[in-house]
């Protein structure tokens, strides 16, 4: 965070516009984290954590009772691990960004913006950050507003493109309504422990899962349990910041801002807040029964973002529309209860996302910023390293044995396939919808690779032009198409099936679903859910295996078949589904006229233009009018008052009249005649002597 | 018909005499004629103390006739002032041409 205040401040001045500010900043963040993830490590205990708190803000009294806000740092497993993967992918990526920003010659395409650039990657990284070491939600929140706000920046860094402009607003603005469930959930959640706990409310996590345990979240309204809907308005918050349905309309919109930020924020990172976010609410979402609604929804947003992705021309595009169905994986994990495949999978997916961004910001940046793929092909030749890395990356996320993607993936659909088909058949459609996107996942990857690396080239300016990227950009590729291969994270390349190569680590090998376990709740009975789903996981493992690798390998010759060797013609294909399909498809399910044109144009924006007239209205009314009717009327009776006093007091003679009659009578002693002097005195001496003889 | 035989006559005939000098004191635009009722109120004073003096053995007291010494000191002293009187209303006429008491308010405010 200090590299923002720094870089924002005097970053146009320094040297190579201060972009080794944030570099080193996030350098050292990695370090740091890396220092983290070897306490971790040593300590090899699913339940370690180092926690810290303080008291922040603290308003107790008597009458309201206690109220403390109290935040901290809280680093487990999940934690140490999330933070290293952040840490390792913003270096990676502030490093390519050094390059990407630059015109080919090495100066910044932006001027002194460059610099500003980096000071906003370093506050997003430092809000991310935030985000995974904080113990409350409170502050969880705020880092998550924060990033909302840094996407908006980053989205639309390029301000003169009225596109970029509008994307960033409209992810925000779509993102904001996903918060706004969130705050709602947030408040519930603060108040139900509030009844549980003698200290008052809290918002760590530690207290949230005890107060669920005892019992916090069992109340009724509607005659929904209060942890449904609390889990709901908590998952909303996930459905807006990880753009599923039906909110996942800003993700694709987002890729106008510059790769570097398309891969941190939209592949990594942010996203992956979202679903850190119900990883860490896990409990709360399990008690309330909410988890069925986040299968579905992750299921859902799954295909059909894929489906999309097909279709898709702008190399950004396609991956963005990728993400979008990663993280509805990764949310159906949560919602089919494998808590460690979906943090597995969060975790991988960073990983060979940002490899993928980057490398196709590699081969933007060597077409000199041509995004469409239907201009490029054969750029394999060309760009060795980068078409390697791309194609680990690409493997790993088409679920190919020996690469990280095939093992969390792998893990995903068993426990899909364990929970929608063994345990609960009347939910088959999960696994179905899982095991096709798995399909298609392999089919538009690949699709993107045939169309951008092979073939003949169809822009032959640029194809000539094209080079390999300069070291400060290929080397963060090649450092996390490594981290795609699978014995990162199980230590076997084929997830256990075949054989495990244990001489490697030995015992740890398996370090990955050893260390990240659900948090167990003391009163909250284990539901049968996470014993039942083991158990399944088990027999469903091996089917689920061969069919997931069959499924991948199929999409990967389907694909190989119509975009490699153009066997089978890709019109021939669109044109299989019926009409309203394709046009369904290529408005995007109409999603966005939908929200722009019926619900904002003719719903929100002619409301809210209603309640601005009539707050005009309100306004009008009581200031002008009432408070100058009221105005007037008090000055009238005041200016009354102060005449009738005033004058009253001057004419009527409490000041005046008084006082003259008074002197009147008095002056009239003093007419300076004797005579008048001698009544007086004589006057005076009689009633003197009245008195005497009365007394 | 023992009226003239009793005190109070002669204290209430003082007493009348008294009030109409100092009527006569007060009202009169003529300052000898203020001297005058000044005069009378000297006199009835002094009525006063010979009517006690006389009845003084119906009373009770002694042989000494301090009423009708006083008395004599009052006539005596009436003269006295009567010559300081008319010796001021002379210089006062000298400088106003007007013995009008109303006419002499240089004293007022």
């Amino acid at each position: 965070m200090s590299a923002y205040f720094v870089q924002s401040a005097v970053g146009k001045r320094l040297p190579r516009m201060g972009d080794w500010v944030s570099i080193g900043a996030i350098f050292t963040s990695f370090l740091l984290a890396l220092r983290i993830f070897i306490a971790m490590w040593t300590a090899y205990d699913p339940n370690w954590s180092v926690s810290q708190s303080w008291t922040w803000i603290d308003l107790s009294s008597p009458t309201f009772g206690p109220f403390k806000l109290e935040v901290g740092v809280h680093l487990d497993n999940l934690a140490a691990i999330m933070l290293l993967m952040v840490t390792l992918c913003s270096t990676l990526i502030h490093l390519f960004a050094s390059g990407y920003m630059r015109d080919h010659d090495g100066a910044p395409a932006d001027g002194y913006r460059y610099a500003s650039f980096f000071s906003f990657l370093s506050l997003f990284t430092s809000a991310m950050l935030g985000l995974i070491i904080s113990d409350n939600l409170f502050t969880l929140f705020m880092c998550w507003e924060l990033m909302g706000l840094c996407s908006y920046l980053l989205i639309g860094f390029y301000r003169d493109k009225v596109s970029a402009a509008n994307a960033s607003l409209k992810a925000f603005m779509t993102t904001r309504v996903g918060d706004l469930g969130l705050f709602i959930a947030l408040l519930a959640i603060y108040w139900a422990v509030a009844a549980v706990r003698p200290e008052g409310g809290s918002f760590r996590f530690a207290d949230v899962y005890a107060a669920i345990g005892a019992g916090a979240f069992n109340g009724q309204l509607f005659g929904l349990s209060a942890a449904f809907i609390i889990g709901l308005m908590l998952f909303c918050g996930t459905v807006g910041k990880s753009a599923q349905f039906p909110l996942q309309v800003w993700l694709p919109d987002a890729m106008e801002g510059p790769t570097p930020v398309s891969a941190l924020i939209h592949a990594a990172t942010m996203v992956a807040a979202g679903v850190y976010l119900i990883i860490r609410m896990f409990p709360l979402l399990e008690a309330g029964h909410v988890l069925v609604v986040v299968a579905y929804v992750g299921a859902l947003t799954s295909f059909f973002a894929a489906i999309l992705a097909i279709k898709q021309t702008d190399i950004k595009k396609v991956l963005a529309y990728s993400t979008l169905s990663q993280l509805g994986y990764m949310v159906l994990a949560v919602g089919v209860g494998a808590y460690t495949a979906s943090f597995m999978h969060l975790i991988t997916h960073a990983v060979f996302k940002a490899c993928l961004f980057l490398s196709s910001g590699a081969v933007i940046y060597a077409m000199h910023h041509i995004q469409d793929m239907r201009e490029m092909g054969g750029l394999r030749k060309k760009l060795p390293i980068t078409f390697v890395a791309m194609l680990v990356a690409t493997m790993a996320i088409s679920g190919v044995p020996g690469l990280s993607g095939f093992v969390s993936k792998d893990m995903l659909l068993v426990s899909s396939l364990a929970y929608g088909y063994y345990m609960h058949p009347q939910h088959i459609l999960i696994p179905i919808l899982g095991f096709a996107t798995a399909a298609m996942t392999a089919f538009y990857m690949f699709r993107l690779i045939f169309m951008t690396f092979f073939g003949e080239p169809h822009d032959h300016h640029h194809y000539e032009e094209a080079h390999e990227v300069p070291w400060y950009m290929w080397t963060p590729l090649v450092i996390l198409a490594g981290l795609s291969f699978s014995f990162v994270f199980s230590g076997s390349l084929s997830g256990g099936l075949i054989g495990k190569a244990d001489y490697i680590l030995g015992e740890a090998n398996n370090w990955f679903t050893h260390l990240v376990v659900p948090p167990v709740i003391e009163g909250v009975a284990a539901h049968g859910g996470e014993h039942g789903l083991a158990h399944w996981e088990h027999v469903a493992h091996g089917p689920g295996m061969i069919l997931s690798v069959i499924l991948a390998m199929g999409g990967i010759l389907f694909s190989f078949l119509v975009f490699g060797s153009k066997v089978i013609s890709a019109d021939k294909l669109e044109r299989i589904w019926p009409r309203f399909v394709q046009k369904a498809i290529d408005n995007l399910y109409y999603f966005d006229w939908f929200y722009i044109k019926v619900l904002i144009q003719k719903g929100l924006m002619p409301l809210g233009v209603k309640m601005a007239k009539f707050d005009d209205f309100a306004i009008d009314r009581v200031l002008v009018d009432g408070t100058k009717d009221v105005t007037m009327v008090v000055q009238r009776a005041a200016g009354v008052t102060d005449d009738v006093v005033v004058d009253g007091v001057l004419v009527d003679g409490v000041g005046g009249g008084i006082p003259n009659a008074i002197g009147a009578s008095l002056r009239s002693l003093q007419n300076g005649r004797v005579q008048r002097y001698v009544l007086v005195a004589v006057a005076a001496i009689s009633v003197i002597f009245l008195l005497i003889g009365v007394l | 018909m023992n009226l003239i035989n009793n005190l109070e006559f002669y204290l209430v005939f003082s007493s009348i005499l008294f009030v109409l000098g100092l009527l006569a004191a007060l009202t009169r635009r003529n300052a000898i004629g203020i001297f005058m009722g000044v005069e009378l109120m000297l006199n009835a004073a002094g009525l006063n103390f010979v009517a006690f003096q006389s009845f003084r053995k119906n009373i009770g007291g002694g042989d000494w006739l301090h009423g009708h010494v006083f008395s004599l000191f009052i006539i005596i002293l009436a003269a006295i002032e009567a010559a300081v009187a008319l010796a001021i209303v002379l210089r006062i006429f000298a400088a106003k041409r007007n013995i009008d008491p109303y006419a002499a308010t240089e004293l007022r405010g």
